[in-house]
């Protein structure tokens, strides 16, 4: 399947939670399907903190992030639904972001507004009523993507008729925020830097980019897993991306790095972190996640790995416990996981089929 | 089926149901349609899973065993325990938590003392009866008791029993099965409560 993208722009005032407003602002968006005369068969599918709009087919040769679950006769059956995934604001691929231009044409750089998951849900709404969507079949996404999803279902409960959130939590917890901070430290004490002005200097912090990515990957994979593909093998001398690597482990993170470190802005790299931080939808409702689900009309899905030591089960069930407490349909479905936190990206046991299984009700 | 009908007449309007070890979530299902009870299954095996999904019953994936306390302080009208209590590694715990999570629970308990079972055993075979289905190397069943263990057992743990039905192999109340019930009861359904 070949894709395309498009970029909506919105000139309307984006209101922020931060209180700050955007003044315009542009999503970029890849559509699959298409959009029934009903207009009924929508989905919604969120990327997580480093993914982008582009989850199914090939775009430039790269296949999507979700390729596996998005297609003719796959999971989200294109043949059948329309599905719409868009990069989120505040990142790189395309949306208003760091490295967008504001009104005046400067680069907004590290001066981009503080973002929060609400606003990207906010700024979503107004790219359903651009194309003309009313409810969603299904609000799906793992990881940060899946608090989003959340997010919509607490937001816009007529809406979401379903939301499914994946490897995710209702917030992120201590130990999250202590590693995203090493993340930006890192980011930050790169010479290049220049307080997140580097383009004005010409410069990119690459280095700090790569070791925060490096430090990043580490949480997306399991102990277990980096065990079974690495263990303590050598790299090979030929291979080696550097003469003071040993292990395979250091040169898969090295390469990783680097080639994130290429595509990736590090403006926006702070200000995902930032967002996942301050991810918390219990905030408006005094704390109480089931009073902040009580709202919810959705029927929930929530999906954990039990290799993922980021948002493990016990965070979903955490979920869970809120979701029945306030009388909501909620299912709870518990994988072990071959990637660690990243499994949610992988076709693998019966997870896909949970997926399909709650979304179109019959096996 | 009548265990069903019987499970149904205990169960309020729009209660809060939790079946833990609901298989493919044909109870919670009927219960659904004829109770509007607010459904959710607890179920370990994953195909079973999907099926719950896919009658649009809300499905918990968890082992009974340790998992029953997770779900205290939920407020569940209702907890079944439907032919599932001798699969678990602890049935004497698990009943004792299970009405720290709902106001009443259900129990149905397959009686290993029926006749059947016992000229089976007096033949020197294990027992395979209707409510007893699968020979000793395809079972799930490790603790099983006979009516008389279960009800010693509620009472050495304070549990009420608020009502009793034993059902014989047609799955309904006979003459004998209510009047000899440790000898003629295939099954033993029960309504519990705490004292």
């Amino acid at each position: 399947m070949q894709t395309s993208n498009k970029l909506y722009k919105f000139k309307e005032e984006l209101p922020l939670t931060s209180g700050q407003t955007l003044d315009g602002f542009e999503l970029m968006v890849e559509c699959y399907g298409n959009l029934n005369q009903e207009k009924n068969n929508a989905i919604l599918l969120n990327h997580a903190f480093s993914g982008s709009h582009h989850a199914a087919g090939k775009h430039n040769g790269t296949l999507g992030w979700w390729d596996d679950f998005v297609g003719p006769n796959k999971i989200l059956d294109t043949n059948k639904f329309f599905i719409v995934s868009a990069n989120n604001i505040g990142s790189c691929f395309g949306s208003s972001g760091p490295i967008s231009l504001d009104k005046n044409g400067k680069r907004y750089n590290a001066d981009f507004p503080e973002i929060s998951v609400k606003d990207w849900v906010q700024a979503q709404k107004l790219l359903a009523d651009k194309l003309k969507i009313q409810t969603w079949k299904l609000v799906v996404g793992g990881s940060l993507g899946g608090m989003q999803s959340l997010q919509w279902a607490i937001d816009f409960p007529d809406m979401v008729e379903k939301v499914a959130i994946i490897a995710a939590a209702a917030t992120v917890d201590s130990q999250n925020i202590a590693l995203n901070e090493v993340e930006r430290e890192v980011i930050r004490k790169d010479s290049y830097f220049y307080n997140g002005n580097y383009y004005e200097h010409g410069k990119v912090p690459t280095k700090g980019l790569k070791a925060a990515r490096m430090l990043g990957h580490i949480t997306y994979l399991s102990a277990q897993n980096m065990e079974q593909r690495f263990g303590r093998k050598l790299q090979d001398q030929q291979t080696k991306l550097d003469d003071t690597i040993n292990f395979e482990v250091e040169n898969y993170l090295q390469y990783q790095g680097g080639k994130f470190a290429d595509v990736f802005d590090a403006n926006s790299y702070i200000l995902l972190t930032k967002v996942m931080d301050g991810f918390d939808p219990s905030a408006e409702y005094d704390n109480n996640l089931v009073k902040t689900f009580k709202n919810i009309s959705a029927e929930m899905l929530i999906i954990s790995f039990a290799s993922d030591w980021m948002f493990p089960p016990a965070r979903g069930k955490e979920m869970l416990k809120a979701a029945i407490k306030a009388n909501k349909k909620c299912s709870f479905v518990e994988f072990e996981g071959a990637y660690g936190h990243d499994s949610f990206l992988y076709a693998e046991d019966n997870y896909p089929d949970t997926i399909s299984t709650f979304l179109e009700g019959k096996l | 089926m009548i265990l069903e009908a019987l499970i149904q007449n205990w169960v309020p309007q729009y209660a809060k149901v939790i079946d833990l070890g609901c298989g493919d979530g044909t109870l919670l299902e009927s219960l659904h349609q004829l109770k509007s009870i607010n459904p959710y299954g607890v179920e370990i095996d994953q195909k079973k899973i999907l099926s719950c999904l896919s009658k649009n019953i809300p499905v918990i994936q968890a082992d009974i065993d340790e998992s029953i306390r997770d779900f205290e302080g939920l407020d569940f009208d209702i907890a079944i325990l439907a032919s599932s209590i001798q699969c678990l590694r602890h049935p004497d715990k698990a009943l004792s938590n299970i009405l720290s999570i709902a106001k009443k629970c259900i129990v149905t308990v397959p009686n290993f003392a029926h006749w059947q079972c016992r000229l089976q055993l007096s033949q020197g075979k294990m027992p395979v009866t209707k409510d007893l289905p699968a020979p000793w190397y395809a079972t799930d069943n490790i603790h099983l008791c006979t009516i008389k263990d279960f009800e010693m057992l509620c009472i050495k743990l304070g549990l009420q029993i608020d009502q009793k039905k034993y059902l014989g192999t047609a799955s309904s109340e006979t003459f004998l099965s209510t009047r000899f019930p440790n000898l003629f009861a295939s099954l033993g359904v029960y309504l519990i409560g705490s004292k």
